[in-house]
Order: C-alpha cells, then sequence, then structure tokens
C-alpha cells in the first residue's frame, strides 16, 4: 500500500468538527518555554507542529482523534494550568469512527 | 420513569457501559445511559479481538447475534527486523469460538440497541461536563445545561475518566500506565482475505508483532482479519515513546511496508484512521474502585492485562459492567448507596477480573523494561533461522555452533536466562 499522508489518512474519517471553538488549549506562546516538545511526535494524527520559521508551536483540533495521548504527554495539559485545557468535544462533535 | 430521577446513570455506552446497562434494565430499573459519541461506539475503539465468554455470560441467547467479525483460529507471533521475520503459526481445529475479530462502531451499537430494547434509556450525543456531588455522595451528572440526577452514577467513561479525576474520585492517570494505540482499518474483499490466510469465510487469524515494527520501543504491531477488512496497526507505551523522541504517526503509517505485512494489505484502500489510549498500568496502578453512590467499570477501572501474545480489556470490561449492575442492583433493593455498601464490587471482581490483574502485576514493568525484546531477541531469532536454512557451500556448522555464533558477542547469556526467567514469572 502506499504511503499515506496525514491528510489523505484523516480524510478517510468522518468527524463533525466544532471549527471555531477547539475542545484542547494550548498557550503557544507558554509553550515556547517547553524542553521536550512531545506533543509534536507523540500525537498520531500530527495536530501538533513545530513552525520553524516563526519558532512556534501550531496546533489544529480539526482532524483530532480524540486518543488522549497529548493529555499525558503534556505537564501542562495533564495539570491544567492555565491557558491549557483537554476536554472531548462537546455533545457528539469531533471523531465519529464507522469502524472502531 | 418517576420525575426526573433515575435509579442508575451510566456514563459511556462502551463494552461495560451498554454491559451495566443490559444487566439492571433487564432487572426492571430505570437506567439512563450518556454517551459521548454521536452514537454508541463513535468514540470507541479496539485491536482488536473480543474474549467472547464475557459476552455469553452477559447474553447467553443473543449473543450469536452479535456483529462479530471473524472467530480467531489461527494465532501467529510474529518477531521481525527492518528486512527479516519469523513466526510461530499455531492453528487450533480444537478450540471452539474463544475468541472473535470486532469492530467497536458495529458491536457497541448492537450492544446498546440490545440495552435499549431491554429498558435502559439511551441518550448519545451528551459529553459529561462534571458530577453533581451533594453531601460528599455522588447525586447525578451535568451535561450540557442539564443536571440529571441518580441514586447511582456508574462511570464507564474510557480510558481518559476525566469526569473521575476532575470529580476527585480517581487520581489522574499517568503517562508510565497508558499505552497508545494507532489503527489502520484497511478494506480488502472477503474472498481475498480467505486466500491471503488460507481460511474460510467466519474465521480468521491475529498476528502479534514484536520488533522493527515499533523500532525497538516497548510495544508492538497487531494484525486481525475482519469479514471484508484488516485492522493493522501498533500499540506503544506512551513513556517509553517520549523518550524515543520518534514520530508516532510515520512509524504507524511504516508498518503497513513491512515486508512481513505488506503481502497481507496489498490493494486494499484505508477506510479510517484511528487512535486510543489504552489503560496498561494493570494491578498496580488500579483507582479507588468505588465511592458514595458511585462506581468504576472498564477502560476507566484500568482493568486490562497485556501478556505480549494476549491483551485483554474488553472481556474485563463486560464482566465489570455485568458486576457493577449487580453490585446496584444490591444497592437498590437495600435503599443505600454508601461505600459500606457498594465494597460488594470489589468482592464480585475479586474471583475474576482482580485476580487475574493481580496474577500479572509485574506484566506492564515487564513489557516495559525488558528491552532486549524489542531489538535483540528479533534480531537474534532472524539470524538464526537464516544461519539454519543458509547452505551457501561454506563449511555447515551444527546447531549448537550457529546458536552460538548468533548470539555471541550480541547479548550477555545471563542476560537472555534472566529474561526468560522474569518472563515466564511476569507474563
Amino acid at each position: 500500500m502506499k504511503y499515506l499522508s496525514m491528510d489523505d489518512r484523516l480524510a478517510k474519517n468522518r468527524f463533525d468538527s466544532d471549527d471555531h471553538n477547539s475542545h484542547i488549549i494550548v498557550d503557544k506562546t507558554a509553550c515556547n518555554t517547553c524542553k521536550h516538545r512531545g506533543c509534536t511526535y507523540c500525537c498520531p494524527a500530527e495536530r501538533y507542529k513545530w513552525d520553524t520559521m516563526s519558532d512556534k508551536l501550531i496546533f489544529d483540533h480539526v482532524g483530532c482523534l480524540e486518543c488522549g495521548n497529548c493529555r499525558l504527554i503534556c505537564e501542562r495539559l495533564k495539570q491544567g494550568v492555565e491557558g491549557y485545557a483537554w476536554n472531548y468535544p462537546v455533545q457528539g462533535r469531533g471523531i465519529i469512527f464507522r469502524e472502531g | 420513569m418517576s420525575e426526573e430521577k433515575f435509579q442508575v446513570i451510566i456514563i459511556g455506552a462502551g463494552v461495560a457501559g451498554s454491559a451495566a446497562a443490559y444487566t439492571l434494565a433487564k432487572a426492571g430499573r430505570e437506567v439512563l445511559v450518556v454517551d459521548k459519541g454521536r452514537a454508541p461506539g463513535a468514540k470507541n475503539m479496539t485491536g482488536g479481538r473480543l474474549y467472547t465468554y464475557a459476552l455469553k455470560e452477559l447474553m447467553p441467547e443473543e449473543w450469536a447475534e452479535a456483529p462479530l467479525e471473524r472467530e480467531v483460529t489461527r494465532e501467529i507471533m510474529m518477531m521481525m527486523t527492518p528486512a527479516d521475520s519469523v513466526a510461530v503459526d499455531s492453528t487450533f481445529g480444537s478450540v471452539n469460538q474463544q475468541s472473535y475479530t470486532v469492530l467497536r462502531a458495529r458491536l457497541d451499537a448492537w450492544l446498546a440497541e440490545k440495552a435499549e430494547e431491554a429498558g435502559a434509556m439511551m441518550v448519545p450525543g451528551s459529553t459529561v461536563d462534571g458530577l453533581i456531588i451533594r453531601d460528599g455522595k455522588v447525586a447525578g451528572i451535568k451535561t450540557g445545561d442539564e443536571e440529571l440526577e441518580a441514586d447511582l452514577v456508574i462511570s464507564a467513561e474510557g480510558a481518559n475518566a476525566t469526569v473521575a479525576e476532575r470529580a476527585g474520585l480517581i487520581r489522574p492517570v499517568e503517562l508510565k500506565d497508558v499505552a497508545i494505540g494507532v489503527k489502520h482499518v484497511i478494506k480488502l474483499s472477503e474472498e481475498i482475505i480467505n486466500e491471503r490466510f488460507n481460511t474460510v469465510s467466519g474465521k480468521g487469524a491475529a498476528v502479534m508483532c514484536v520488533g522493527e515494527c515499533s523500532k525497538g520501543v516497548s510495544g508492538g504491531a497487531f494484525l486481525y482479519t475482519n469479514k471484508d477488512s484488516i485492522s493493522l496497526g501498533l500499540v506503544v507505551d506512551s513513556q517509553s515513546w517520549k523518550n524515543s523522541r520518534l514520530p508516532l504517526a510515520d512509524i504507524a503509517e511504516e508498518l503497513k511496508r513491512h515486508p512481513a505485512l505488506a503481502r497481507y494489505i496489498e490493494g486494499g484502500d484505508l477506510v479510517e484512521y484511528s487512535a486510543h489510549l489504552i489503560p496498561e498500568g494493570g494491578f498496580k496502578s488500579l483507582p479507588q474502585l468505588y465511592a458514595d453512590g458511585f462506581l468504576l467499570a472498564g477502560d476507566a477501572a484500568g482493568f486490562v492485562v497485556n501478556r505480549g501474545f494476549t491483551v485483554r480489556g474488553m472481556d474485563y470490561a463486560m464482566l465489570s459492567g455485568i458486576a457493577a449492575a449487580e453490585t446496584a442492583n444490591e444497592a437498590i433493593e437495600a435503599g443505600v448507596y454508601s461505600r459500606s455498601i457498594l465494597k460488594s464490587y470489589e468482592s464480585r471482581l475479586q474471583q475474576r477480573v482482580l485476580k487475574d490483574l493481580a496474577l500479572f502485576r509485574n506484566s506492564h514493568d515487564y513489557i516495559t523494561r525488558t528491552r532486549h525484546v524489542y531489538k535483540t531477541y528479533p534480531r537474534l531469532a532472524a539470524d538464526l533461522m537464516r544461519n539454519i536454512y543458509n547452505v551457501d557451500g561454506s563449511p555447515a556448522k551444527l546447531v549448537s555452533g550457529l546458536v552460538k555464533k548468533t548470539i555471541s558477542g550480541r547479548v550477555p547469556y545471563f542476560d537472555v536466562l534472566k529474561d526468560m526467567f522474569k518472563g515466564g514469572r511476569s507474563l
């Protein structure tokens, strides 16, 4: 099977995304002081990227598979410090697995 | 229903939640199930295989109609290096209906339907924001603008048990106690799957791989044959992966190209790409299983045992759902919902679920700390087999000589013995 980009992989899934309200909140400025940036390589959907041009985190909640790995990888999300929050999307929004 | 108060509210329509709901509804209880998914199963994912005894216990008559994919009659254990693989391929004609491959969107929808038919009320599309706690007792749930009251709340909310955590009822789950699973569901015709796995419709294979698939990090790959698709995925210890600094999404995609696996999925089409956490911490990381007006079941309680060759979670989830329902019944009959009566939940779980978890209390440590298993041993196995089968005209060697040649300088013999001994006592 040919190699699929993340966009191609996620395009196979069904989502009912709330484009404007993210269920995960991160403070991209504060993220600059993070030593490990684990989210950028531990997210199975590659929702977190480090933009080398602006030297800043880019995060897109649309396409999130809601596994919760980042909630534990990131100490700030885990502790829910100011500017960081991890929740499931409200009322049936987000990923809709058709296979599971 | 009595006005605006349920006897039991269950959070989560997964296998634990629906098993509890089904059991309670059959006993004539007023039970509400809320689930964050658009429909039951929409947020749920497994590798996956279900050991069917628990389903049979839940519904002795109806289980045969459940949307199970294929009965597993062939088990393959594989060790892989970048180019080579060695497998132990077992076919069990003597084993009957012990486990089936499943897809959760179908299984969970069906289970929820059965619970509903039995009289439970299902409200999907409801994310629980918090619990109502009155005088230290859980008295209901909050979802959206609504507050719903119940004598008892059963949390079967899954691996990310944020509701129970934030209410302070359990201590937060730790990174070291979870694994992350990533899965490709690949569509292939039923006939092609039958041919590739030398099987017939309704029967299939389970493959567990260790080695190159996880780049030497604690974890492994799995492959399960469904009716007309293949579930291929990767499960790795989250803490070890964070330490490895490897790109998870890329390694999960590379899996599809390993020669030992690529041949099975060739020509297939990806239909879904999913990910989920697995609470693998086991006995040592078990949370408090009950509180006043509250019980915890399934993944939320961490009822998972990973021994490498078998991974069990859904069967324990079902057993715990049944046990939670029986405990709820006892509490309802007594009209008492305090810890003193709910503690019988633990004794109900003792004989089956907790006994297994206690027995395999060291499996998680073994799996995450025995690093040779993921790199050195697969390489040794592949090299040894290659040496055994090698005929190139050079002077031949006895098997004992080949073993020595393969192992020598790669790993101390003592380590091999130690890992074997510890493995035998942990898995």
